[in-house]
């Protein structure tokens, strides 16, 4: 027990050190393109946070986590721009109907015992549902998309200094760390890890798969909602291929992936990893447009090639063969 | 900084006072006739590729005019220097190179092609008061926000269906109402689907009857199953909106399974009015009716202009058109805001009478970052060229309607 409590110790302080670090970015790069990269890359380091929590530590490999991406951007834009409601009370909308999105696809796959590639490919159809539902829906502003009025002002969740913005994410990446790194320690995520490993065997223990499931795509649908309500809190428009297109499921997969799947830090350190591979291609690839993705893919291979259990299963490896100790 | 060298905080402080006044003073203060930066942003890789490329031919052409010609007279003869941006196709792409576009010291930008490239690239432009002149993107929303910085050359959607639906009325009554029903064929995005509605609702009250109306998403590799469709409700007249892909796939597989409606009247289509389509498919491209954005063949520089674009062995495409003449009409606001402000851009864009273009506009109103003089032409490809068929002050050939068998 003591042992546990100084390793949670030694963890939030891990987090906050690492959020410090973060935050002092925006002094050092003053340039408003630096900045965008940046928080163009967390915002997908929070939806990959989200799929981490199902697919890292539940081991339910979801290809459609754009269904929950899209429900929070769609949430924070048609909450203010049809029911005027405050910005930052739709945003805390958003999480909590992209989570109910969650529940209700869990729900409808995991009690028809959709398990592995089965499940994938249902979140995936439902994910495309979403999409030409939200196309064709004059609800949804149809394939015109949703715009989000561009009015400069803290009470509209709108920020002259994008700085602010980055912050603002940074405090939710923090927070998704922390519940991340609590999910880590409790009696749930031992009850998640272990229906990832064996899910009869963990039935036959007594835990109930189902409940257990359906909480943790709860949980991982709100945290990548809340990554769709401030794409568009951002960018300010939003429409059908943006919020449920395959671009945003395929980004929250990869990213856990080569950073280390159901690690804390893993789904983080591959996003920004991926978007810096991403930008130190673009200034290599220069003048010769596709250069640069070509690059990206070549870089990608290598990644995968030499680190086959993610970034950070490469960290603990090699603290480990230093250590003596095996990988934590 | 270890501390043993000889700074000492006031050299320290004196450096970063002149370092942040280098930064703050804007590009133009520095020399007279230091080059002035314009962004051109287009889509150059991802699905609008070959737009983009298109897009960026043509600002690319002004602009060596202009500074061919002397660049910016008021600005003792400074050159114009582009900044390429590729908008990857996607918003976040529009935006990432907007701001490095700001962050690099352009006094506006230009381009962007598809509407919601427009729609987040213009408002990341106007947290700089950047001047953000729109080419293709149709969307209404674009001009119907109050951003002040905003400006589209060409007609928007409203405008141009307008158009469109008046024109396919006189086609049809001066070929005795030849055709009574439709079929709507448009991609799912944002301009087929509008374009569709809009047509539902207006083609009944013009005495057309539809007889069916088939979505379809881009890319799609398919168009079997569409032709199909069309074969079985046997339609007078059809009317795609689509890319240039799916529309030549569209029209290939109809050419191949020999359905032959009395027309094909396309709106605003990615191929009907395009060289590229005409050369490499002449038999389906043969009699296709078009309303797009298109050059008025009346002035010297847009035939001299295709001229160079096809000596290039490129197309000549609307694209191209429209940011040559984006690009001027930038040019020239510059040149009579005789300055690199960028608020005094958009001052001299507000008040634009530009008329040195290539399009049949006449000269430039913006009313609301639209120009209200901009207006859409109907083409129709006929013995392997695309003629112009309206409006008739320029018109070089009449319309081929109804198709002979």
């Amino acid at each position: 027990m003591n042992g546990r409590r100084t390793e949670a110790v030694r963890s939030y302080g891990l987090i906050l050190a690492v959020a410090a670090c973060a935050s002092l970015a925006p002094l050092f790069v003053g340039s408003n393109v630096a900045l965008n990269a940046m928080i163009t890359a967390l915002i997908i380091a929070l939806a990959a946070q989200g799929w981490n929590v199902l697919g890292g530590f539940g081991g339910q490999f979801s290809f459609g986590h754009a269904a929950f991406f899209g429900a929070g951007a769609y949430a924070v834009a048609l909450l203010q721009t049809k029911f005027a409601i405050n910005p930052w009370l739709a945003f805390a909308m958003a999480i909590a109907f992209a989570g109910l999105v969650g529940l209700a696809i869990g729900y409808l796959s995991f009690r028809s015992g959709l398990r592995g590639s089965y499940f994938a490919l249902v979140t995936l159809a439902f994910a495309e549902v979403f999409r030409i539902v939200a196309n064709a829906s004059p609800f949804t502003g149809g394939a015109a998309g949703t715009l989000i009025p561009l009015r400069i002002s803290p009470a509209n969740f709108q920020f002259s200094d994008r700085a602010v913005f980055f912050d603002l994410l940074l405090a939710a990446i923090v927070a998704s760390l922390c519940i991340t790194q609590w999910l880590k320690l409790s009696r749930f995520g031992a009850y998640l890890i272990a229906v990832r490993e064996n899910e009869n065997a963990a039935q036959a223990l007594g835990v109930d798969v189902l409940d257990v499931k359906l909480k943790a795509i709860t949980l991982s649908a709100a945290m990548t909602g809340a990554a769709g309500a401030f794409y568009a809190q951002y960018f300010l428009f939003i429409d059908a291929s943006i919020a449920f297109g395959p671009w945003i499921s395929v980004e929250a997969l990869l990213a856990p992936i080569i950073g280390g799947l159901g690690t804390v830090f893993g789904p983080l350190f591959g996003a920004v990893i991926l978007h810096f591979l991403g930008e130190i291609a673009k200034s290599i690839g220069g003048r010769i447009p596709g250069l640069d993705l070509a690059l990206y893919g070549a870089l990608l291979i290598l990644v995968i090639a030499f680190a086959r259990n993610g970034l950070m299963g490469m960290i603990s490896a090699r603290s480990a063969r230093t250590t003596g100790r095996g990988a934590a | 900084m270890s501390g043993t060298t000889s700074t000492t905080r006031r050299s320290v402080l004196k450096g970063g006072l002149g370092l942040a006044g280098a930064v703050a003073m804007p590009a133009y203060l520095r020399a007279q006739g230091a080059p002035i930066k314009v962004g051109v942003l287009q889509p150059l890789t991802g699905a609008l590729a070959f737009d983009g490329a298109q897009g960026k031919l043509g600002a690319e052409a002004a602009i060596k005019i202009i500074n061919d010609r002397g660049g910016i007279k008021s600005l003792g003869g400074a050159k114009i220097e582009i900044i390429s941006g590729d908008a990857r196709s996607t918003p976040e792409g529009g935006v990432a190179e907007v701001e490095r576009m700001a962050s690099e010291g352009a006094v506006a930008v230009l381009g962007g092609f598809a509407s919601p490239i427009c729609l987040a690239a213009t408002q990341a432009a106007a947290r700089y008061d950047m001047a953000y002149i729109v080419d293709v993107g149709v969307s209404d929303q674009i001009t119907k926000r109050g951003l002040k910085n905003t400006f589209r050359f060409a007609p928007g959607f409203g405008m141009v269906t307008q158009q469109a639906l008046d024109n396919l009325v006189k086609v049809n009554d001066a070929a005795g109402k030849a055709a009574k029903t439709v079929v709507l064929v448009h991609e799912d995005g944002l301009f087929g689907s509008g374009l569709a509605k809009l047509m539902q609702a207006e083609l009944p009250k013009r005495g057309f009857e539809i007889l069916d109306t088939i979505p379809h998403p881009s890319p799609a590799r398919d168009m079997t199953n569409i032709a199909l469709q069309i074969r079985s409700k046997n339609p007078d007249l059809v009317i795609p909106s689509s890319y240039y892909g799916e529309f030549v796939l569209l029209s290939r597989t109809m050419q191949q399974q020999k359905i032959k409606p009395k027309g094909i009247y396309s709106v605003l289509n990615g191929a009907a009015s395009n060289f590229r389509f005409v050369k490499e498919f002449p038999e389906a491209a043969e009699n296709v009716m078009d309303c797009n954005h298109w050059y008025d063949p009346r002035k010297e520089a847009a035939v001299a202009l295709r001229k160079a674009v096809e000596a290039s062995g490129k197309f000549f495409t609307y694209n191209t058109m429209l940011n040559y003449s984006i690009a001027l009409l930038l040019a020239d606001a510059i040149e009579r805001a005789a300055s690199g402000d960028r608020a005094k851009i958009i001052a001299a864009l507000e008040s634009s009478t530009f008329a040195d273009h290539i399009m049949p506009y006449g000269p430039t109103k913006f009313v609301e970052g639209q120009n209200t003089g901009a207006a859409a032409v109907n083409t129709q490809v006929q013995g392997g060229d695309i003629k112009v068929i309206f409006p008739d002050s320029f018109a070089n050939a009449k319309p081929v309607f109804p198709v002979p068998a």
